[in-house]
């Protein structure tokens, strides 16, 4: 699904956090959203979910803006995976990836052979079938970021927008997230229609996995192109306060 | 299996309550006798005094059980209890105005109104669009201030009896019960049961968070709606005809989550059926217990058995 974002400025309450933002997606993108702490990563993915309401600018999915679609029409094209992994109450696996068929239930919450089916596909896609019976909160921290994963796919959505599913995991459940992440982008490339953003802390996976990279920087988009291209000697110095020759780090600006 | 169990649990406490009574009536009479048929006084007795308080605690505990468990899942702790979003003290303010100034026949309608009121200010003040620590913020200030009020009215009680009535209320019974406020507590309880029954699918949702679940296309605004439309109309209604009864809605989800699971959408009316038959229990326990010259009230023994019980799930809970 394409997204545009048109001279997008939003933020929390009354602190403005996003600055004029253009730019946009292709179908089969995978894009790896990527800047310091407090750059507006969170607020971007956000405001593209519809969960804030931009203060100018629009975001348009499928050439409608976001904020025109009806809660469940927009649910089912975008799904949202929170960088929060806290789950309230002791679910099983398969209860909590089924709640990604909530917009697709009726009043009494009941799933249907499709949402079974999608539940299971989802599992399969994000490599948790053996987790489906086990209590989430019994999980390690990489399996639930799998199963949350998982939860996301679920809801079969063409938009997947995923605010850093690799933080604070270790390189094996770091490299099977983006692997997941790769072809919900890369499978729906035959079909054309599927796009995923997500934001990245690790630059070299970003680099390894993305098609394309959007630098922020203080609540503004200051680079959108290939990896190479944009983790440059020079965005590194002035974006991350890193220094580096051809593409190695030799220290960090105090 | 484990549902039927629960189910059938509630059929007894119910048999047990209709059982009970200063006239022996044998049991194989009772259900022909609730029916309208057999003996004159038996009929009389069955539908006019145990029938109604008997379906009453039904309701009320139905309706605090399910209070507890929809507040729990929204507010996504297991703390949470039907007092605290303010209900249970707005209507014992407004039955407590009634009774201090002598009229008891306005008890039921003041602490509907109280009730409503409540609910009235809560939604003002928190509006449709906030988050759950809103809510639960203006409920605990409006709890308070009610509370203040009716102590404030007891401290200028007109007089020593007047003080009293005020008490005993305050302490839960349904020995007034009778077939009119059964029919009103009831119809206005299921109204709150249907409300509190369909935040269920939504609830669930919400497990992971107000943002995922605003994800999924939950409009957070209605179930907030219905939440506070439906915790008003059931402890509103139980508080109404039976006094301030405590704990049910926070020990009955609790100890059902151990058995079927922490759904949110199923523990809603599982604790709907735990909390029926508990208070029936409970109130058959308080007319057991009761001798002639001194009444022990069903507000007190709920605390009593409740209060207990949640320390050593509390305990429980700290050592594993």
């Amino acid at each position: 699904m394409s997204v545009f974002i048109e001279n997008l400025s939003a933020g929390y309450g009354k602190k403005s956090v996003l600055n004029g933002i253009n730019t946009a997606a292709k179908p089969g993108e995978l894009i790896g959203l990527v800047g310091p702490n407090g750059s507006g990563k969170s607020c971007l993915l956000k405001t593209i979910a519809g969960l804030i309401i931009p203060d100018t600018g629009q975001v348009k999915i499928a050439d409608q803006s976001v904020h025109d679609y009806a809660p469940r029409a927009r649910a089912r094209n975008i799904a949202w995976l929170a960088q929060d992994r806290s789950a309230a109450w002791a679910l099983s696996v398969r209860e909590l990836v089924s709640l990604g068929r909530a917009p697709y239930r009726g009043r009494l919450g009941k799933l249907s052979a499709d949402d079974n089916r999608a539940v299971d596909r989802a599992l399969v896609s994000a490599h948790c079938v053996d987790l489906r019976d086990r209590r989430f909160d019994h999980l390690s921290g990489g399996e639930q970021a799998r199963v949350l994963l998982a939860r996301a796919l679920a809801v079969g959505a063409p938009l997947l927008l995923a605010d850093e599913p690799t933080a604070s995991l270790d390189p094996y459940f770091q490299i099977s997230i983006m692997q997941s992440l790769r072809n919900e982008a890369q499978n729906n490339k035959i079909k054309g229609t599927n796009t995923v953003i997500a934001s990245l802390h690790d630059l070299s996976l970003a680099k390894q996995f993305c098609d394309r990279i959007w630098v922020m920087s203080k609540g503004r988009l200051v680079a959108n192109d290939k990896a190479d291209i944009v983790l440059s000697d020079t965005i590194l110095a002035e974006v991350f306060k890193i220094k580096s020759q051809n593409g190695q780090i030799t220290r960090v600006q105090m | 299996m484990r549902i039927a169990l629960l189910a059938l649990f509630c059929v007894c406490a119910a048999l047990l309550s209709l059982s009970l009574g200063a006239l022996h009536i044998p049991f194989a009479d009772l259900l022909p006798a609730l029916f309208g048929r057999g003996d004159d006084i038996h009929i009389t007795i069955m539908q006019d005094l145990r029938a109604p308080r008997t379906v009453l605690a039904l309701f009320i505990g139905a309706g605090l059980g399910a209070s507890g468990a929809a507040l729990q899942g929204y507010t996504r702790n297991p703390l949470a209890d039907p007092g605290i979003l303010g209900f249970s003290a707005t209507a014992a303010f407004g039955a407590v105005l009634a009774l201090y100034f002598g009229q008891p026949n306005l008890v039921t309608p003041a602490a509907l109104a109280g009730a409503g009121l409540g609910a009235g200010l809560l939604l003002a003040m928190a509006g449709r669009r906030q988050g759950a620590t809103v809510l639960i913020l203006a409920g605990v200030g409006i709890g308070a201030l009610a509370t203040s009020l009716t102590g404030l009215l007891m401290n200028f009680a007109p007089n020593p009896w007047a003080l009293s009535e005020i008490v005993y209320w305050l302490m839960g019974s349904l020995r007034n019960a009778s077939f009119d406020a059964a029919v009103l507590c009831g119809g206005l309880t299921f109204i709150g049961l249907v409300c509190l029954f369909l935040t269920g699918p939504d609830l669930r949702t919400l497990s992971l968070g107000e943002d995922t679940a605003k994800s999924l296309g939950v409009s957070l605004g209605r179930l907030r709606l219905l939440l506070v439309v439906g915790v008003a109309l059931c402890v509103g209604a139980g508080v109404a005809v039976a006094g301030a009864i405590g704990f049910i809605g926070l020990f009955i989800p609790h100890i059902l989550r151990s058995f079927f699971g922490a759904d949110p959408a199923k523990i809603i009316p599982l604790s709907a059926v735990g909390g029926a038959g508990f208070l029936v229990l409970a109130d058959s326990l308080t007319r057991v217990l009761s001798t002639s010259g001194t009444v022990l009230y069903l507000g007190i023994l709920s605390a009593l058995i409740g209060a207990p019980f949640f320390i050593w799930l509390a305990f429980k809970a700290g050592r594993s």
